[in-house]
């Protein structure tokens, strides 16, 4: 209370239209720092990595957009969301039936309703209209979700992933059932990935910084403060979860245009846990964050993986560990949880920290 | 200029407001006082949209609150803090103090009318510590924080729900002469809870005293404190000799 005298003896608050300097300016910068390291490791697999590798990274880079896509609603509204990959699946569904060439389709889905078995569109415009289809799913979803809290809003979010999965799975005329859908054109390739990615990093933390993101975070901190400030969480929170369903939808269409095959176990829940693992080891608070555990965990999952079909060391040969990454995932759940609930990045965005790492060498 | 009439509100039958009204009017500075109990939060929580009485209407200068919600009060310009602090712990002080600014759109004419968030955090001395984690500021600051927050909003009625918990003499003597310095400047309607009597008599132009639910005497300070069903409730009944 040191200064609360200051308050008496000075006058009103005088307008001085002041504030930060360009604040949109600087989360544009701040993502695009953010997206820096994505895009050097996505530029040194483009130049000098085998084939193996590039169809590592392609996978990889799809689970960055989904997992961005996830921090924009679990990491700004502090709600833990299992259904996130329905949204991948419609995503990569919609292209699917959208722009598989018809001569395809009379082998695959000869039977689709809505004479969808003899159109096809052209990749650009099957993925504006995936995205409206996953845009009209999350408007709906959105809508009870947003109501909801903590725990339900979780419960509702993985009864919607079992919803979609059941239809992708039963809806066989259209969606193929359990067998592979193939023929989707493939026309992504990783540069075509690594630029939707640095998009959808600027993007989010552009969200973030928003004024939209800034009330959503203070609601998620105090429901009863932010309300008593108007702040309307319903609202914001039906906003965070479009645009995160929106972002993880880019990441289903752009899965389908370069693997060209999908099936409905892809959208289900080894994605699921593998996504929302490398928010939560990364830090859900930072899109920062998201990409940290992205990187690290794909990373880590390769390696894991070579040691899983069982390898010898020093002559040593050590049995087939199959299983391991599943383990492996859970493991880096439960020890993230217990000793580092915020993450490897906490609260500080990349730009953030080397602003305070330069201040303080200073 | 507030006005609440015959506030009702039972929670699980007990009567926790029966028939409360008060008024408070722009410029004035009111003490809601009386034991623990009373119904003083339960009122002030009616009033900024928590709960939603029974009976009874709350208007603010002319418009109809009665029911609606808090964050249709805050943006009709109803700003309170809390008995126990609660502030955006991991935001930092000085976004705390932008969320309000930035939700009412009615802020942008109060902009002109010289509410700004650096000369906001200026004036409560956190200036400072713009750039720290709410959540680690010491108690007092935190206090400071949570008015500062409040006034972002432009606010025509303000309530303080025990802003002097806490405090020292000192403290609270600052406390009060910043709550006159909002008087000043901002001008609107205040409303302070507290137990500190000393504190809300140096403070307020009118008292309104509550006990079991019920308003049971309002008026100047030196006036209520005189009537005979204060002094029971405060002192105790006269006992026969």
């Amino acid at each position: 209370m040191a200064h609360m005298e200051i308050s008496a003896s000075t006058s009103t608050a005088v307008a001085t239209p002041s504030g930060p300097a360009k604040p949109v300016l600087r989360s544009l910068l701040g993502g695009l720092v953010t997206a820096l390291p994505v895009l050097a490791i996505g530029l040194l697999i483009l130049a000098f990595a085998p084939a193996y590798y590039t169809h590592l990274a392609l996978a990889a880079f799809v689970n960055l957009i989904v997992v961005v896509g996830l921090q924009v609603f679990m990491g700004n509204g502090n709600i833990a969301n299992l259904g996130h990959s329905a949204f991948v699946g419609i995503g990569a569904y919609g292209v699917a039936v959208l722009a598989t060439p018809p001569a395809m389709k009379k082998l695959s889905i000869p039977d689709a309703p809505f004479g969808l078995a003899d159109i096809a569109l052209d990749p650009l415009t099957a993925a504006l209209c995936a995205l409206l289809a996953v845009g009209v799913v999350a408007a709906a979803s959105g809508k009870v979700i947003s109501r909801l809290s903590g725990v339900a809003a979780t419960i509702v979010s993985l009864a919607l992933l079992i919803i979609v999965h059941s239809v992708f799975l039963n809806w066989t005329d259209l969606f193929k059932g359990n067998q592979a859908f193939f023929g989707i054109p493939k026309v992504v390739g990783l540069p075509g990935i690594m630029a939707a990615a640095v998009v959808v990093i600027v993007l989010a933390r552009l969200f973030k910084d928003s004024r939209w993101g800034l009330q959503l975070r203070a609601s998620a901190q105090s429901p009863q403060a932010a309300a008593a400030v108007g702040v309307d969480a319903k609202r914001l929170r039906l906003v965070a979860w479009i645009l995160s369903a929106l972002i993880c939808g880019l990441a289903g269409i752009l899965y389908a245009y370069f693997a060209g095959t999908i099936s409905p176990k892809l959208f289900y829940f080894q994605q699921i846990f593998m996504t929302l693992a490398m928010l939560i080891l990364g830090g859900m608070a930072t899109v920062t964050g998201a990409v940290t555990g992205v990187i690290v965990l794909s990373v880590g999952l390769e390696f894991i993986r070579s040691i899983e079909s069982g390898v010898s060391i020093g002559g040593i040969q050590l049995p087939q560990l199959l299983g391991l990454s599943g383990v492996a995932l859970g493991v880096v759940i439960v020890l993230s949880m217990a000793f580092r609930p915020s993450g490897i990045c906490g609260r500080h965005e990349l730009d953030e920290q080397l602003a305070r790492f330069f201040r303080r060498a200073r | 200029m507030l006005s609440v009439e015959a506030v009702s509100k039972t929670f699980g039958g007990v009567q926790a407001l029966r028939e409360a009204s008060l008024a408070c009017a722009a410029g004035e500075i009111l003490g809601l006082i009386g034991p623990n109990g009373a119904g003083k939060s339960t009122l002030v929580n009616a009033i900024s949209g928590t709960l939603r009485p029974e009976r009874g209407s709350i208007t603010l200068d002319g418009r109809d609150l009665t029911g609606r919600g808090a964050e249709h009060c805050a943006r009709a310009g109803v700003a309170r803090t809390f008995q126990n602090i609660r502030l955006f712990k991991d935001l930092t002080v000085r976004q705390n103090v932008e969320v309000a600014y930035i939700t009412c759109r009615a802020t942008r004419a109060k902009q002109a009318a010289g509410i700004d968030i650096d000369a906001l955090l200026a004036q409560y001395g956190l200036d400072d510590l713009a750039d720290v984690p709410a959540g680690t500021l010491p108690y007092g600051s935190q206090r400071r924080l949570e008015i500062a927050r409040a006034l972002a909003l432009g606010p025509s009625l303000l309530m303080l729900d025990e802003p002097a918990a806490g405090l020292n003499e000192g403290e609270s003597e600052a406390l009060a002469m910043a709550i006159e310095g909002i008087r000043r400047d901002v001008g609107c309607a205040t409303i302070v809870i507290d137990h500190d009597l000393r504190f809300i008599n140096r403070l307020c132009d009118r008292l309104c005293v509550m006990d079991q639910g019920e308003v049971i005497a309002s008026g100047e300070t030196l006036a209520v404190w005189r009537d005979p069903r204060v002094i029971e409730v405060y002192v105790g009944q006269a006992q026969p000799a």
